[in-house]
């Protein structure tokens, strides 16, 4: 078997092997293996063990409860904030405002949660399902937005892993009713015009289309299908009253986290593509039987098939491979280890024929997994924390995460990746990283791997192999990692 | 000037022309001194120029231009009406913080637009983000932006966007770049020949082999240290980077840069000092910088400011605003033909509001992209329309805008 296909295989469902390691024997059963169980997930060390010079208080949390108690501390100090902007000078109430909620609530929230993203993706057991959760979690986005909904998105992205191993539908039905995304897209506004609590002035909040529109258009049917703008208003109505619940006192023993409130909720029966919903006994049932139906239209199974298929085959992936996703998913009704595995075998038959030029993230693990690199180390404990931080190298590469700007997700398209400023600082973060291996006294044993991957993973065409076995450049450390990674055979996978 | 250093050859060359034009012009200016004229570009055959600024989140146009004759003004904005404005005429104000801006003014420099907007109501961060950069009217229906449909449209060889992806704005124009500035050490010699051995059988690379090579020789190599960093991505770093290019002969004639979510005041947003006031302070110093790093150059240029929607006109119960349709639109540079404000002002009274909350579009803002296209690529409105680049609805209350 050729050496360059089976590895640009192990690049594009997952993040490659390391160059002292040995590629797959059977590199479609190497990959479903990892799609059946659920890998654990935390911030890792190279040996796979829990990080342990963390600071004490921090650690993912998982449990809803927790999640929402510290969305509440944050709306807390956002609140206690504005009552310190009335007396304090300008200069003070922004050190104030660094100090207590953006080193606790953003910055150290969000290397917590890339970090364990990206060390887990490095060093867990299932590298391929990493790459699928990827996918979902950029699906489903819940980026940071303008509701301080920071602590959320961690929680929320993580809580899509189970469903991974479960039913579209169930996947979706989480998605849509997860604090999370009911905040991220104001859903938890969204009131009926006719509710009891807008009819009695409890509120001035009315319709917001936010999730409705996002549930047809990014998750489910795509505009593709042809719905209309009354099909997101019937849609916008049904997911009325759906909120988060945050402990307050005026809901003590409330269940925190998803909540549906009956007197937000536009009574009646709404109408979606020519389907009536009706509330008769059950008013939240509405909502379960729209995304049933949502979940197996079959322009959703087209929609996903081809989004799968331009994520991991190709930007115009062929015909055949969307046909035999899609074909998956209809005859499973949806069932996503079977959809992950039509994507595998996609992945593979068509390997040759198709090429990705990957998002900076993943393109960054792949280089770490290839010449077994870590990522930066250093806890952003203070805005001055000195040294490489892994979000913001990321940053510098185009993809701060988490902050995604706008919830159709991070693109997917080879094309929106190929910049000259994108390009530009790929090579010079290759150049970084080779500086920092060398200094860290880690240059030779990297550069064995920097060979071995010339010689293993690269084309035969591609002038890079015969490159790497000139000893002066070898002899080079920056200009081995550029003239090996920087190959347009691993620059696309 | 150390900056030459770090052009290639053939930009050094028509930097020594500019030399002597920039000696000529000085000589100029001092028979009719009062800074550059308006009118300089005008009579100039010299190359036009747009830099476009991106304002994200929603400007509040009511404290950026305050409508300090309008009565109810004070009325529905108790804490956070903006007092001690800078004057433009007998209606409207300049927030004291845009002080340069101000000096444009009084130059003949600065127009303003007033009550402006989209035809698109939504309310939506992401959709109007989306709009103001496509010009179609209808979200995520576009996958090129209104400019780089234009620049295409115009034949224009080049824009910069100091930015790191590519903004949607200018897509749909394949000369079109982007630039940032960067703290990590340039590529060496040897790595940029490697590069470029590498990329040339790849039909997707290859194209930027040679831009990469240009934007890494000459530079120095050692890391950027935090503090010049910091300054280099501040506003007025941003706008030194986009002019040193811009104002070369050679250089791009479009510009962007983005200024990303600062103006979503929702609360607090203050009034002479304050959340908004500090957006509005960055704004002013990217205004000033660019204005500065031109040199000559500014009587060729227009500054355009985009921003998604305005906010409500009252304040709300967070001393913010919330979400809203019309705002402000700034024109700044020598191609600004008169100091104007241009509004077809309504009135703050609920009944004049938008759907009585905010503050309306009165004027398509569409159509003051329209004219700046024309002057700066030579589009009329109706070729705009007519090849599918910009949509709008034409208002009289433009009329001479940018002098045409």
């Amino acid at each position: 078997m050729n050496s360059s296909l089976v590895s640009k295989f192990t690049r594009r469902v997952a993040f490659g092997v390391p160059g002292d390691k040995a590629l797959p024997d059977d590199p479609v059963a190497w990959a479903n293996a990892q799609l059946a169980v659920l890998p654990p997930m935390d911030i890792l060390e190279s040996d796979g063990t829990r990080r342990k010079d963390l600071p004490a208080d921090m650690r993912l949390l998982w449990e809803m409860d927790d999640v929402m108690h510290a969305f509440e501390q944050h709306q807390r100090a956002e609140r206690l904030s504005f009552e310190k902007a009335k007396e304090l000078s300008t200069e003070d109430y922004q050190e104030y405002r660094e100090r207590n909620i953006f080193t606790p609530f953003s910055r150290l929230e969000h290397w917590k949660e890339v970090q364990a993203r990206e060390t887990t993706a490095l060093y867990g057991q299932a590298p391929v399902f990493e790459r699928f959760w990827h996918f979902w979690t950029n699906h489903f986005m819940v980026a940071p937005g303008n509701q301080n909904n920071d602590t959320l998105v961690g929680p929320y992205q993580r809580s899509l892993r189970p469903f991974m191993l479960g039913n579209f539908r169930e996947m979706l039905w989480h998605a849509v009713t997860h604090p999370g995304m009911l905040v991220y897209l104001d859903n938890n506004r969204n009131t009926g015009p006719n509710s009891k609590a807008a009819r009695q002035k409890w509120t001035k909040d009315s319709i917001n289309e936010n999730l409705g529109r996002e549930l047809l258009e990014l998750f489910t049917l795509s505009p593709k299908a042809g719905y209309t703008q009354k099909d997101v208003e019937g849609a916008t109505l049904i997911l009325t009253g759906w909120r988060d619940m945050k402990p307050d006192k005026w809901h003590k023993g409330q269940k925190l986290g998803t909540h549906f409130d009956f007197d937000r909720h536009e009574p009646g029966s709404q109408e979606v593509l020519g389907k009536k919903y009706t509330a008769y006994f059950r008013p939240s049932g509405k909502l379960e039987d729209l995304v049933t139906d949502l979940a197996q239209h079959p322009a959703t199974a087209e929609h996903l098939a081809t989004k799968l298929c331009v994520y991991f085959l190709d930007d115009a992936p062929p015909a055949a491979a969307i046909a035999s996703v899609k074909a998956a998913f209809i005859s499973s009704q949806g069932d996503l280890p079977t959809v992950h595995r039509a994507v595998i075998q996609a992945c593979w038959t068509h390997i040759e024929s198709t090429r990705k030029f990957v998002s900076p993230e993943t393109w960054l693990l792949q280089v770490l997994t290839l010449t077994g690199t870590e990522p930066p180390r250093n806890i952003p404990l203070t805005k001055g924390t000195p040294g490489l931080k892994t979000p913001f190298l990321l940053g510098d590469l185009g993809q701060e995460l988490p902050r995604c700007p706008q919830p159709n997700g991070w693109p997917i398209r080879s094309t929106d990746w190929i910049s000259k400023e994108m390009l530009d600082r790929r090579l010079r973060v290759l150049g970084v990283l080779a500086e920092a291996s060398r200094r860290g006294g880690k240059g030779q044993q990297t550069m064995r791997r920097i060979v071995a991957v010339s010689q293993r993973d690269v084309a035969s065409g591609d002038p890079t192999a015969q490159l790497l076995l000139k000893p002066e450049v070898q002899a080079d450390t920056r200009l081995a990692w550029i003239a090996c990674l920087a190959s347009p055979s691993l620059l696309w996978s | 000037m150390d900056r030459m250093s770090g052009q290639p050859e053939f930009a050094v060359e028509l930097m020594m022309k500019r030399r002597s034009f920039l000696q000529q012009s000085a000589a100029l200016a001092s028979l009719s001194f009062a800074g550059f004229p308006s009118a300089w570009g005008q009579g100039q055959a010299g190359k036009t120029r747009l830099l476009v600024v991106l304002l994200r989140g929603g400007m509040d146009g009511l404290t950026a231009v305050p409508p300090v004759g309008d009565a109810q003004y004070n009325t529905i904005r108790p804490q956070i009406a903006v007092q001690n404005t800078l004057r433009l005429t007998a209606d409207f104000g300049l927030h004291p913080k845009l002080e340069a801006m101000h000096s444009m003014w009084q130059a003949g420099q600065l127009a303003v637009v007033h009550s402006t907007g989209f035809q698109y109501t939504g309310r939506s961060h992401f959709e109007g983000q989306d709009i103001m950069q496509t010009g179609v009217m209808k979200p995520y229906a576009s996958s090129s932006g209104w400019i780089g449909r234009a620049m295409e449209q115009a034949k224009i060889d080049s824009g910069v966007a100091i930015s790191i992806p590519m903004p949607l704005i200018l897509r749909g124009h394949d000369k079109a770049t982007t630039q940032f500035p960067n703290w990590m050490p340039t590529l060496r010699d040897q790595d940029l020949n490697a590069v470029v051995n590498m990329w040339s059988a790849d039909p997707a690379l290859s194209p930027y082999s040679e831009v990469i090579r240009e934007a890494n020789l000459g530079k120095a190599q050692g890391n950027m240290n935090n503090q010049s960093f910091q300054d280099a991505r501040s506003m007025r770093g941003l706008a030194r980077t986009a002019a040193a290019s811009m104002r070369l002969e050679s250089g791009p004639q479009v510009g962007l840069i983005d200024m990303t979510h600062g103006f979503d005041t929702h609360a607090s947003q203050g009034a002479e000092q304050g959340s908004h006031a500090d957006k509005l302070r960055d704004l002013d110093q990217l205004m000033a910088t660019f204005r500065t790093e031109m040199g000559e150059q500014w009587a060729n240029t227009v500054v355009l400011t985009i921003t998604e929607f305005g906010r409500t006109a009252a304040e709300n119960g967070t001393n913010g605003t919330d979400h809203g349709v019309g705002s402000c639109c700034f024109l700044a540079g020598g191609l600004v033909t008169q100091a104007k404000v241009y509004s077809d002002w309504q009135g703050l009274a609920k009944s004049a509001l938008f759907e009585e909350r905010d503050l309306p579009t009165t004027i398509d803002v569409s159509a003051v992209y329209a004219k700046v296209l024309e002057r700066v690529f030579g589009l009329s409105a109706k070729t705009l329309v007519s090849s599918g680049v910009l949509e709008h609805k034409a208002s009289s209350a433009l009329n001479g805008l940018l002098g045409v």
